[in-house]
């Protein structure tokens, strides 16, 4: 066998084992536990409160923050290679980073005014 | 290291950059003066132009971002053409943005960032700030194609338009990448080097793919089907923005990339382009003749005038002087202009008859003949009767066709002449109804056309008939933007 | 005993070509306005894995850079697309792209 298929016979035990220790839990804890069905062990559980039925829908406020969480996350991409780069650029880069951050919190500004941000 | 930056080159963007910035937080924090965002957005389109023709007298031309970013003779065209129909897009938009129960302030910001983009794109010469340029373009236009968001027709129009248009951009952007691992770089100079050689049968592939992309974005057919749907949905001043400003930006990119990128390889664009030219000529003026909306009328008319502008693309390889580049920048302010005001005038009148039915059209000539007459005058233009300016238009087309020669060149040049003659029957029977029928049941309400929309149509009625008698002004426009290349 | 198989760049490019394939068959397929555009989002980490696989052939960054714009590109799509398609689920549950037919003809 050849060493590149020697790194993925690793990959095949780890997933065998896997499989096997999730099997022995389960079937240890088949063996060992009292079976008593009742209708209401089987109702979904969701945080203590009575369970509504059907699909559950999150409510479309979250949709704003995850749109935000969206934009601001992925303008990271551009700051991690700006900082890595930051001594060479110097001044001038400074200052580019500044006015793009700028722009970016006036979109947090427009968020802001709008109220966006109010849980109401 | 730091990039040499010329501002004064990067002045239109910049100063559209500062607009948009002053415009939103004008809007947030002075919203109880809701005219001055307006006013701001046409000052700063207006300033905006200042740097174009200081640039364009200047007479140098600047080279920035490694040749990513170039500003020369043909970019600067391509700028005063975008800066003065977004001018004339903003002049149009006032009444309408105004009297719906709808964020103004958004509107203007969303059209500015998409005329940045625009402006960008005249001067990019990389596929990477094509695509940006191109995107910046169309991001807000599918925000602004839904302004209406409670009109479920104004929703339809957004979701459609916004699915073609990241389904175009995967497109092309697949096209490109493959483009970036043949030739080693996504300059279009580097491009043009590699295909000047012999590249392998895959690089016509990615021309192809990234042609097609451009496809979807000038609505050319087969890929053009969102168009009607988009602009019937859209509100009229999107409209008239989408059917000319984002179109002769998709034909600015896929003119740039062609002249400067694809030029050498002909075999793989050439027939391509002489297709997507001779369908959307052909299917989008049958497709007008049946229209009873006169939005969906211009909608398919503009996918035929699309097609028109595509036939000196399709022969360019074959042409040796820039007439058929000229053909192109001539074509597209024409276009612009006798679009523009077809448009405008359809705005002034349904702001009376609540209608864009070609039926509410009737005997407009008796009811209110100054629209009448603007509107015949632009119908004309667009049908290419002279003296108007839009016989100049098709002039040029088959002008770059004759330089041409060839057979295939040819045979498109039948096919428009034919189309040409095709157009003239749906564009007239709009003039015959406005003149010879009569005028149906008055609406009651009517609300006047504004100063602004008056003098939107004044200004493409000036450009319509002026272009038309001395149409020197835009063919010495078109050689000086070519001289160099 | 096998001989090893080297993972070229080749791979690469099949794999993406593949992906393109699938978001394209999906967008034409699939008619749920937001299976749609996630077949799309594939189409566009397709193009992402092309660019990468050919920076590393070419020995050439710019095709990761490449990459970062295409990311927010994408970003400002989905934050796009996503607030129409909510505009629209608010007037109307479950929307396919069939039902949008009040322009059609």
């Amino acid at each position: 066998m050849t060493e590149f298929y020697r790194e993925y016979l690793a990959v095949a035990v780890l997933i065998g084992a896997a499989l096997a220790l999730v099997g022995l839990m389960l079937g240890v804890g088949k063996l060992i536990r009292p079976v008593r069905p009742q209708a209401d062990k089987y109702i979904t559980y969701e945080a203590g409160s009575d369970p509504v039925g059907g699909w559950g829908q999150s409510n479309v406020r979250y949709y704003v923050y995850a749109l935000l969480f969206v934009i601001f996350d992925v303008e990271a991409v551009f700051i991690f290679p700006w900082a890595v780069g930051l001594e060479p650029l110097g001044i001038f880069g400074l200052v580019e980073m500044v006015v793009f951050i700028l722009i970016l919190v006036l979109g947090l500004v427009y968020a802001w005014r709008k109220g966006v941000l109010r849980w109401a | 290291m730091n990039p040499v930056i010329d501002y004064h080159a990067l002045a239109p963007e910049i100063v559209l950059s500062v607009t948009i910035i002053l415009c939103l937080l004008v809007d947030l924090f002075i919203p109880d003066r809701p005219r001055l965002v307006p006013q701001l957005a046409s000052l700063g389109v207006l300033a905006a132009i200042i740097p174009v023709l200081t640039l364009a007298v200047s007479g140098t031309d600047v080279s920035m971002f490694g040749g990513a970013f170039v500003v020369d003779n043909y970019a600067l065209a391509f700028d005063g053409l975008f800066l003065v129909v977004a001018y004339i897009t903003l002049l149009v938009s006032f009444d309408e943005i105004a009297d719906g129960d709808y964020y103004g302030g958004e509107y203007y910001v969303l059209l500015l960032t998409s005329v940045l983009g625009m402006v960008m794109m005249a001067s990019s010469r990389d596929l990477v700030s094509i695509f940006i340029a191109l995107e910046t373009i169309s991001i807000p236009t599918f925000v602004l194609a839904g302004w209406r968001k409670h009109d479920t027709k104004s929703n339809e129009a957004a979701i459609k338009y916004f699915l073609i248009g990241v389904l175009s951009s995967a497109v092309m952007l697949y096209g490109m990448s493959l483009i970036f691992g043949f030739a080693n770089g996504t300059k279009l100079s580097v491009i043009s080097e590699y295909s000047a050689g012999s590249p392998p049968a895959l690089f016509a592939v990615a021309i192809f793919l990234t042609i097609v992309g451009f496809a979807f974005k000038v609505s050319a057919v087969p890929f053009h089907f969102w168009a009607p749907d988009t602009y019937e949905g859209a509100p009229l001043p999107v409209t008239a923005f989408l059917s000319v400003a984002s179109k002769a930006a998709g034909f600015v990119a896929l003119l740039t990339i062609i002249r400067f990128g694809f030029f050498n390889s002909s075999d793989s664009w050439q027939p391509l382009i002489w297709v997507l030219a001779a369908a959307s000529m052909t299917f989008g003026n049958l497709a007008a003749l049946r229209q009873t909306n006169i939005v969906r009328m211009l909608a398919y008319s503009s996918i035929a005038q699309g097609g028109f502008i595509l036939v000196p693309l399709a022969v360019a390889g074959d042409v040796s002087g820039p007439s058929a580049w000229e053909a192109v920048l001539v074509y597209l302010m024409i276009y612009a202009a006798m679009n523009l005001g077809a448009f405008a005038v359809v705005m002034a009148v349904s702001r009376r008859t609540h209608s864009t039915e070609i039926s509410s059209f009737a005997g407009l000539g008796r009811v209110d003949s100054v629209n009448a007459v603007m509107l015949s005058l632009f119908m004309f233009s667009l049908a290419g009767i002279p003296p108007l300016a839009g016989w100049f238009a098709k002039f040029v087309i088959f002008r770059a066709v004759f330089d041409a020669g060839t057979t295939a060149a040819v045979v498109l040049g039948v096919i428009a002449a034919l189309n040409a003659v095709v157009a003239f029957f749906y564009y007239s029977n709009v003039v015959r109804r406005m003149w010879f029928d009569e005028a149906p049941e008055v609406v009651s309400s009517p609300r006047p056309a504004s100063v602004a929309l008056t003098l939107a149509i004044g200004i493409t009625v000036v450009v319509v008939v002026v272009v038309g008698v001395y149409p020197e002004v835009f063919a010495r426009l078109g050689q000086l933007a070519f001289a160099s290349g | 005993m096998m001989a090893a198989i080297q993972i070229t760049d080749t791979y690469y490019l099949v794999l993406s070509a593949a992906l393109f394939s699938i978001g394209a068959v999906g967008v034409l397929v699939r008619r749920n306005v937001l299976v749609m555009f996630m077949s799309v989002e594939l189409m566009l980490n397709a193009v992402n894995l092309t660019f990468v696989a050919f920076a590393k052939t070419l020995n050439d960054t710019s095709g990761q850079v490449i990459v970062f714009f295409t990311l927010v590109v994408a970003a400002a799509e989905v934050a796009v697309g996503l607030a129409i398609i909510v505009a629209i689920f608010r007037r109307r549950r479950g929307m396919t792209a069939d039902d949008m037919r009040v322009l059609q003809g």
